[in-house]
């Protein structure tokens, strides 16, 4: 199973970044999506977007990321411009400052949602949360938490998988059905999928902790995180995105 | 190695005991098969031995269960889970770590492994259950065999004295089953690690374990040698154990000679009973 | 009638997983597809139901293409029992499972007699009907998940390794009730099974494959008596088989430890 949050192993310098530095280049074009208001900038932070994955040598990871988005932007665009009413009409009931506002909030919803799909693709999310762990002291116990809800998503979306073939095998139309129609015939199936995710979640937490899962300490983790030149590059680079930002808003 | 005397075990909000007056008792070394129908309390023993019962499990537990010494109720869960280690049976519920590699490290980093010795110990385990290949792999790249595999060598990894494992061969074909008890067998005979398995394929257990227990409804119906175990056949069929082919053969020899003929459990007896009889 | 026609079958960006498979598969028979894991038996009984659709060549069933009919439009004629029937139990209790498959596909015939149908299954299975299907054991869930299915009467029934988990007194009754379907009402079964035991108690005639490609097709026992065949397969035949073959001539026809018996004694009597 190869789904859209599954690491890919590599050795970009993207992959050999320290773990809260990747974590903070994501956090800092979050932010600066936020702060600026300005397309043309908006854009470029999504080439910033686009580059990393390149760069990490996940290119058909990324463009598939994008395609996904892009499908849930154009929705958005739509309904946006739709409901805007100010601004100068351009055609029928569309305006121009609605154009501009769709633009902005798509443009941002893909510029913040790439960087978040992208760093699972190139940081396992163990090395995540040991970093986590070690650098900035978050606590064990929710960086596991976390780590074990990111495990759990492809079984999760296996087990949906499997529900739906067998729940068509027995004539739920799922084959004849799409989007939102799809999604509201599931629901009620769901009763499989929750039974087994309670049971899961409780056998995982036993055998984590027959395996010392109590025992676990900061200094516990076998690899470490150090930073280097690479990492200072890249602070410095969150540092001029940030100003950028700030000044082209 | 394991001592258990007159243990009964009743789940918290269940009536009915899931074990009832079970007593066992193990050498170090020894490789015991568990038998029984669905609901015998097969499970429930398994997690008694590891400790997992009554310390995760809670309920009302009688008797005593002594592993390595250790009096499991008094003794915490970390301590018995240093000696024994345990291998589920819903793998996907039991990695923990997105990686074959993490999966590894995870134990052993939280038992406080030195540095120096990890590498050692993750190449030993995944050496011994012949998947070396996999290590940088991510686990939704495995089939199920290969996890299943992943799942014992993180757990050989920490070097236990025990090995408890439910139903390994569950989702398992023929030859990797086969894969899976021929690496136990190495355990137990070159490191002497006393292994106790939880197991539908009586075919298998016939031909790797020792010993046998079978459960029924919490309460043990036979335990001893294999082979003495499987001389009761007409005892394991109506509380609905499967026994092998060439065991009911020899029964229906002894039937229509009229004469006692030793119980077979496997393909190599049953021939030599078959030429013994013709000759 | 099922009809593979040099049928393919490869997931994007891999290998095939099964190759020019051909077979048919007549009302009323019992096949069992045999093999080691990732022999593409899976991948097979999907592709008869269309689960998933053929890369090239092609899957009649019921004198219908797969790749122009759908799935879930098939469901009145062909059961699909799943390795694991929490995938399919749905509802709370037995009775409101066994109804929900009847409403899905034989919806039409009314509540009332769908209820009948419901009790007249729950009667057969012995099961009360008010039983919450995650409290039982897997075995009696896969015999929810079953009766859900052979309650709505198809012509074809699929399984997909029925037996995994279950002890072997669940085992033999689901495989009895799936027999008697079989000779009583003419239904087809297609069973993908790991243990060789059944498939010589129950199949009548077994398809072998391995590494995607159908080996041999053929009588049950024959197929397991061709020694060559099974090493190739990688499969361990049945021990009454395997004792037969050492044995030699005058074993052929023992196939249970009873027949053995009796051919072993003939024997010593003619010394």
């Amino acid at each position: 199973m190869n789904h859209v949050l599954q690491y890919i192993p590599g050795n970009s310098v993207i992959h050999r970044m320290n773990p809260v530095t990747k974590l903070l280049l994501t956090i800092i074009i979050c932010v600066c999506a936020f702060m600026t208001d300005n397309l043309f900038f908006l854009l470029g932070l999504l080439a910033v977007d686009l580059m990393i994955g390149f760069v990490a040598g996940v290119a058909g990871r990324t463009l598939k990321i994008f395609r996904g988005l892009l499908m849930i932007a154009a929705f958005l665009f739509i309904l946006q411009a739709l409901l805007t009413r100010r601004g100068t009409p351009v055609f029928w009931i569309i305006t121009d400052e609605g154009l501009m506002g769709a633009g902005r909030v798509v443009l941002r919803l893909i510029v913040v949602c790439m960087p978040l799909a992208l760093v699972l693709a190139v940081t396992r999310i163990s090395d995540l949360t040991n970093a986590l762990v070690q650098h900035l002291h978050v606590p064990y116990q929710y960086a596991f938490t976390l780590a074990t809800a990111i495990r759990f998503i492809p079984q999760f979306l296996e087990e949906m998988n499997g529900i739906m073939e067998a729940q068509t095998a027995r004539g739920v139309a799922f084959d004849q059905a799409r989007g939102l129609k799809k999604f509201s015939m599931i629901l009620p199936l769901c009763a499989p999928l929750l039974i087994s995710s309670v049971r899961r979640t409780d056998q995982t937490a036993v055998a984590a902790e027959v395996r010392g899962f109590r025992l676990r300490t900061r200094a516990s983790a076998y690899r470490r995180y150090t930073f280097t030149a690479l990492d200072a590059a890249t602070f410095l680079f969150c540092a001029l995105l940030l100003a950028g930002a700030i000044l082209i808003r | 190695m394991i001592e258990i005397q007159d243990l009964s075990f009743t789940y918290q909000d269940e009536k009915k005991p899931a074990l009832e007056g079970i007593s066992l008792s193990l050498r170090e070394g020894d490789f015991l098969g568990i038998i029984g129908p669905a609901g015998a309390g097969k499970t429930t023993l398994g997690r008694a031995i590891s400790g997992i019962v009554p310390h995760h499990y809670k309920g009302d537990f009688y008797g005593s269960v002594t592993v390595g010494g250790m009096d499991t109720v008094d003794s915490s869960l970390i301590d018995i889970s240093r000696l024994v280690g345990m291998v589920f049976q819903d793998v996907d519920s039991q990695i923990i770590c997105p990686t074959v590699e993490d999966e590894l490290l995870y134990g052993l980093e939280n038992f406080g492994i030195g540095r120096d010795e990890i590498p050692e110990r993750i190449g030993f385990a995944l050496g011994k259950v012949g998947i070396p290949e996999l290590r940088e792999r991510s686990i939704g790249s495995l089939s199920g065999g290969q996890r299943q595999k992943v799942a014992i060598a993180s757990v050989i990894a920490l070097k236990p004295r025990v090995l408890v494992l439910d139903e390994p061969t569950g989702e398992l074909d023929p030859q990797s089953s086969r894969q899976v008890f021929t690496l136990l067998r190495e355990l137990n005979e070159e490191f002497g690690i006393t292994i106790v398995v939880i197991e539908q394929k009586i075919m298998l257990l016939c031909e790797f374990a020792r010993r046998l227990l079978v459960l029924n409804e919490g309460k043990a119906v036979h335990e001893g040698e294999t082979r003495q175990v499987l001389s009761h056949a007409e005892d394991l069929e109506n509380i609905g154990v499967n026994i092998p082919r060439v065991a009911t053969l020899s029964r229906a020899l002894s039937r229509k000679t009229g004469k006692e003929i030793p119980v077979c459990i496997n393909l190599d007896e049953a021939e030599k009973t078959a030429r013994g009889l013709m000759a | 009638m099922i009809e593979l026609d040099k049928v393919c079958f490869a997931y994007p960006a891999q290998g095939p997983t099964v190759q020019d498979l051909s077979f048919r598969i007549g009302d009323g028979e019992f096949v069992a597809i045999l093999g080691a894991n990732g022999a593409g038996k899976t991948t097979t009984v999907r592709l008869i139901d269309g689960l998933i659709k053929p890369t090239s060549g092609r899957v009649i069933i019921d004198g219908t293409d797969t790749a122009s009919s759908r799935v879930s439009d098939r469901a009145r004629r062909v059961g699909f029992l799943f390795q694991n029937p929490d995938r399919q139990i749905c509802k709370n209790t037995v009775r409101e499972e066994i109804l929900f498959g009847l409403e899905t596909v034989r919806g039409e015939e009314g509540a009332e007699a769908l209820g009948h149908r419901a009790d007249e299954v729950l009667q057969e299975f012995g099961f009360t009907g008010e039983e919450e299907p995650f409290s039982l054991s897997r075995g009696q869930r896969q015999r929810v998940a079953l009766a859900s299915i052979l309650a709505v009467e198809p012509s074809v029934l699929i399984l997909d390794e029925p037996t995994t988990g279950l002890d072997y007194r669940e085992c033999c009754h689901i495989m009895d009730q799936i027999r008697t379907m079989n000779r009583e009402k003419n239904v087809t079964v297609i069973m993908v099974c790991h243990d060789m035991e059944i498939v010589l108690d129950y199949a009548s005639r077994a398809l072998v494959m391995s590494g995607g490609r159908l080996l041999d097709d053929g009588p049950v026992p024959e197929i397991f008596r061709n020694s060559a065949l099974m090493e190739r397969a990688s499969i361990l035949p049945p021990q009454m088989i395997g004792l037969s073959l050492r044995l030699g001539r005058g074993f052929e026809d023992a196939d249970t430890p009873e027949s053995m018996a009796d051919a072993i004694l003939r024997r010593k009597k003619e010394g």
